[in-house]
């Protein structure tokens, strides 16, 4: 781990989410820490970089164009009209222009100019370049400044996805040998442990069982969280974070209640006790798919009828949008859930038919407050209808909460701002641009505490409640917020 | 019939070849959009359902701009302007060429002054464009040699065509239309007959010309590209229909 910086910048919050005026460079001072040597080669990835890295990666480059259709239109159709330039909480937290989305994919487009166009004959006047050592450094340090959360596609008017450009760029890194730390050792746990935080099965079973022991004496109840059970009907893959981390293992309790109160049986697996897909983050298919796929082979083993995934952003978008693709079809489920199930959905189907009940009034202390992923809100759906990642969250808290505020209209929904951390950004060296990312966000925040006294501010994704979590108190509000919606239900749940 | 001068000739070889790339480069690139796999599903949702859902999504940016009256209600209007202008242009150009004769409908004036308005509207929204390239601290930043480029180009065309209204008199403008015609006719006939002389009429078709063969290396094939743009076109349906691309390779190992 990074050395925890003494003082980190934290701008002053007044409400406003005002445009700032540019400042090249200012954040190119934070940059991630390069990856290890196990870590890459357990990924498939050459250990550093090398004699003809520069040859290797036009290559990739080059490959990458010729078979992803996104990077190969995006690479040529921006007309810079600048509809993206202030829609990036980096940038509008930073001032750095290479965090304006069209700037941070003219750093790839330049050398694509430079490589693969005419334009490339006319260097300076095209604006086109080598791919330096230079520009190498300045696509290490702004391609980890983006955390894939597609704001900037939701504006563009051609719909370009500076995700899509990131992945590729961090794919071209990492196939010479250039990576990033954080990601690459928490990918290299999950093939280890089956998790991102690298805990082996006996320590889950413990927890698990601490995590019984405190529903118990909460509620006097035997809630049992299974693991590693066969023939059950539910298998659930919740972000690993849910074991461990506060305020996560809260909805952790939520789920093992509406499970037991509902009657169904499930159980959570060691070997696929990871939500998360780190692969994404990387745009590494072959990552991504190895890390699905343990979910997959877990459900064919344990002979389960159905895959509920827990609150986690990004490991919605993979399990929903991409499961199918990579490890599909998955004939042996039961016909009616052919593809995994989000747990607010899941949860909200048992209230609506009356298999579970809530009493709101436990969570009268409480005025709430919703924040939308973006991996959930931008990149994926539940239930089934369109705009079904907005509503069955919302419908969920009202169910368990009788206050309930909006944040500020703009900034919700398809509109979201990124918590300042997704895309492998949640990792210590870059706090401050941790902090700045999530400045947009927390002036809304301020403005609901303000305005309408909110102090649960309701999360469904492992890294929005760890970087809001470390986020808040350094902004000045309390830490103690911060909450999944299944900490809600609970509260609420009658058992 | 009178024999071809060498303007006309020099004229022909040039649209020919312009005509040619455009119509090479365009295909081509449409071959690339068309043929590169995408590996996995990526519409950016909320997003459509169902695969007519999805071209509705597409047409709504194509004929309203949806997401950047979304972003820049400034922007939006002007490059709205612009390119409603730009297209009503190109459009009654080509239907000039199909109503020009003898004698002219009595509504051609009108014709003329609709194109007019459009050009004027054309020229306007483009300089607004331009200033905004120029003054917005954030566009100016992003700005690229090629995009005042094409927008000065484009503004440099809208004044030629303007000029030849308000700087010929009405004869001068009636020989240049009437040697036009067969001109135009002739391309596709290959039945020749000079083009009209006329300098600020030849200033026009030049810089036509010049931008008919810089769009397929430029960022105009936005007008191509949008409709293979993953995240707008794919449809919101991974439960319902397995999205599968057996080709799809892993690129980065």
């Amino acid at each position: 781990m990074a050395k925890p910086k003494e003082k980190y910048k934290v701008p002053v919050l007044d409400g406003n989410i005002n445009i700032p005026r540019i400042v090249p460079g200012a954040s190119a001072y934070e940059h991630m820490i390069e990856a290890q040597k196990d870590d890459m080669e357990a990924l498939g990835f050459p250990s550093k970089l090398q004699d003809g890295w520069k040859e290797k990666a036009i290559g990739v480059f080059k490959e990458i164009l010729d078979n992803n259709k996104a990077l190969r239109d995006y690479m040529d159709i921006c007309v810079r009209c600048g509809a993206c330039t202030d829609k990036c909480q980096f940038f509008l937290g930073t001032s750095d222009p290479n965090n304006m989305p069209v700037q941070r994919q003219e750093l790839m487009r330049k050398v694509y100019r430079y490589y693969f166009t005419p334009a490339g004959f006319f260097k300076n006047l095209s604006n086109s370049q080598e791919l330096t050592e230079e520009v190498l450094k300045d696509w290490f340090t702004y391609f980890y400044q983006c955390s894939e959360c597609r704001r900037c596609s939701l504006y563009c008017p051609y719909g370009i996805d500076t995700a899509e450009v990131t992945m590729a760029a961090r794919q071209i890194m990492d196939s010479i040998g250039l990576g990033q730390k954080y990601a690459t050792e928490v990918i290299h746990k999950v093939f280890k442990t089956g998790n991102n935080i690298g805990i082996p099965a006996p320590a889950l079973r413990n927890t698990l069982d601490d995590l019984e022991e405190e529903i118990k004496d909460e509620t006097g109840k035997d809630v049992k969280i299974p693991m590693d059970v066969e023939g059950v009907d539910v298998l659930l893959v919740p972000p690993s974070a849910d074991f461990f981390a506060m305020p996560h293992m809260e909805s952790l309790k939520g789920y093992a209640k509406v499970f037991h109160k509902a009657g169904i049986s499930y159980t959570v697996s060691s070997y696929a006790s990871e939500a998360g897909n780190f692969g994404m983050f990387l745009g590494s298919y072959k990552n991504m798919k190895e890390i699905n796929k343990r979910i997959w082979d877990e459900a064919r083993r344990l002979k389960v009828k159905r895959v509920i995934v827990g609150e986690c952003g990004h490991a919605w978008r993979a399990a929903y949008q991409y499961s199918n693709t990579m490890n599909g079809p998955f004939d042996f489920l039961d016909s009616k859930y052919k593809s995994p199930t989000h747990i607010c959905d899941f949860t909200l189907d048992l209230i609506n038919k009356g298999a579970i009940r809530l009493d709101k009034s436990a969570n009268d202390d409480k005025v709430v407050t919703f924040h939308d992923s973006c991996n959930v809100a931008r990149g994926s759906r539940m239930g089934d209808y369109r705009g079904g990642q907005f509503e069955i969250p919302r419908q969920l808290i009202k169910a368990a909460a009788n206050h309930f505020v909006e944040l500020r209209e703009g900034t919700t929904r398809e509109s979201t701002f990124c918590c300042g951390a997704g895309g492998g950004l949640l990792t210590e060296e870059v706090m401050n641009i941790r902090i700045a990312g999530s400045m947009p966000r927390m002036q809304t925040v301020k403005e609901a505490v303000d305005n309408h006294k909110v102090n649960f501010y309701a999360l469904i994704c492992a890294i929005c409640k760890t970087q809001f979590s470390k986020i808040f108190p350094t902004y000045g509000f309390d830490a103690e917020m911060v909450g999944g919606i299944h900490q809600l239900v609970s509260n609420a749940i009658i058992l | 019939m009178t024999p071809l001068n060498l303007t006309t000739a020099f004229y022909l070889l040039f649209t020919y070849t312009v005509g040619l790339i455009f119509a090479v480069g365009v295909i081509l690139r449409i071959y690339q959009y068309a043929t590169t796999p995408q590996p996995v599903n990526i519409p950016l949702t909320p997003a459509p359902l169902t695969r007519g859902g999805a071209l509705a999504r597409i047409l709504g940016e194509v004929f309203f701009f949806k997401s950047l009256f979304k972003s820049n209600k400034a922007t939006w209007l002007f490059g709205y302007a612009f390119h409603i202008s730009f297209f009503l242009l190109i459009f009654m150009h080509f239907l000039r060429h199909f109503i020009y004769a003898n004698p002219l409908p009595w509504w051609y004036n009108i014709f003329v002054d609709i194109g007019i308005i459009c050009g004027i509207i054309m020229v306007l929204s483009l300089l607004f464009l331009l200033l905004r390239r120029v003054v917005v601290e954030r566009i100016k930043f992003i700005s690229l040699f090629q995009d005042y480029l094409i927008l000065i180009l484009l503004m440099l065309i809208g004044l030629a065509g303007l000029s030849l209204n308000y700087v010929l008199t009405p004869a001068a403008l009636t020989v240049v239309d009437n040697s036009l015609d067969p001109y135009m006719n002739g391309l596709l006939t290959f039945q020749f007959t000079n083009i009209p002389a006329n300098p600020l009429f030849l200033i026009h078709y030049t810089l036509v010309m010049l931008l008919v063969a810089y769009i397929p290396f430029s960022k105009v094939m936005h007008f191509i590209g949008i409709f293979f743009s993953p995240t707008r076109v794919m449809v919101d349906n991974p439960v319902e229909e397995r999205y599968y691309r057996p080709g799809a390779k892993d690129l980065s190992i």
